[in-house]
């Protein structure tokens, strides 16, 4: 155990709790006024957005279409839609994957 | 124990836990590569917890960079979660501090997005997600142990596990349309996020898309209760 990656370790736990931390500690001790929590209401969809586009439409870099991934998420979409399980899109999402690796 | 939803809670995490062990897996083989130990690999995965931030620490160390460049990247490649937390806050009024500091030490992307997906089960009951979270924790601490030690041996890259945590999120995102409203902000989130993301460098995007989407819900929101 090296001291300058202890270092290094705590140093980046410290900076990385306080963004998880300071909101939830602060804010839930506070009244929030009503536009304040209908902004809240549309950030998990907006993140979640955020998270999936980007991983469908781009390569880490640029904008580009990974067909590899375009055609896994299609019937991933689908079936979430359907069957609303995390579990099943999870699985059907790895089995498409892995089965069109073969074919790219 | 029961009573109060733990159990719950670590069934609900078996999904991020596909998600996590071969990313963790991955990240302790090349951490190895970059020179940690295994317990420094360990210790990482505990205490920062936070894989973006992680990937890139052990690429700014193989290139030689000082560790307070390392931390300010981390710090800013973490701000995302200053609006997951915020929204949290609205499920844990009646939380003791130092549960909440618990919880939100473990906040990540996935049990973020898992728990939003039925606010009802977390609300006042922090247990819930105390074991969805802690057992997200241990797959990625395990993973990264298992990739430090094994490494070479396990093909993480292979068998579909590239795509669990896409799969994952998609449902996730799926789970989110509750009204027209919903759909609409996926749609002009996803647009602007592919934007930031190819005009701004790291991961802004994600915290700037959230600020501007959330934004205009307050807007259409503002709207449609004037019009009624």
């Amino acid at each position: 155990m090296r001291a300058s990656v202890l270092g290094l370790i705590f140093g980046m736990a410290f900076v990385t709790f306080l963004p998880r931390f300071i909101p939830m500690a602060f804010l839930s001790r506070c009244v929030l006024p009503e536009k304040i929590k209908v902004g809240l209401d549309y950030v998990p969809v907006a993140i979640l957005s955020a998270i999936v586009f980007p991983l469908l439409f781009s390569d880490g870099e640029t904008i580009r279409i990974d067909l590899h991934s375009l055609l896994t998420a299609f019937p991933v979409f689908i079936f979430a839609w359907k069957v609303k399980s995390l579990w099943g899109s999870v699985i059907l999402g790895m089995a498409i994957y892995w089965l069109l690796g073969f074919v790219f | 124990m029961n009573k109060n939803g733990f159990r719950e809670g670590v069934k609900a995490a078996l999904p991020i836990v596909f998600g996590y062990l071969p990313v963790g897996l991955t990240f302790g083989v090349l951490a190895r590569t970059a020179g940690f130990t295994p317990l420094e690999v360990a210790l990482m995965s505990l205490f920062v917890y936070a894989g973006a931030s992680q990937f890139l620490a052990i690429e700014m160390i193989s290139k030689g960079m000082a560790g307070f460049s390392i931390v300010v990247a981390t710090f800013f490649i973490n701000l995302r979660h200053l609006l997951m937390s915020s929204n949290l806050s609205l499920y844990f009024k009646n939380t003791r501090l130092h549960v909440l500091g618990l919880l939100s030490a473990q906040l990540t992307d996935e049990s973020y997005a898992l728990a939003m997906s039925n606010p009802s089960r977390i609300e006042n009951k922090p247990r819930y997600l105390l074991g969805l979270q802690i057992t997200s924790q241990m797959a990625w601490v395990g993973g990264s142990l298992a990739g430090a030690f094994f490494g070479p041996l396990i093909r993480s890259s292979g068998y579909g596990f590239p795509f669990a945590l896409p799969a994952l999120f998609i449902c996730l995102l799926i789970l989110q349309i509750k009204s027209i409203r919903h759909f609409g902000i996926l749609i002009l989130a996803g647009i602007f996020s592919l934007f930031f993301k190819w005009a701004l460098p790291g991961n802004w995007y994600i915290l700037l898309t959230a600020l501007v989407a959330s934004g205009i819900g307050i807007m259409i929101e503002t709207v449609r209760r004037k019009g009624r």
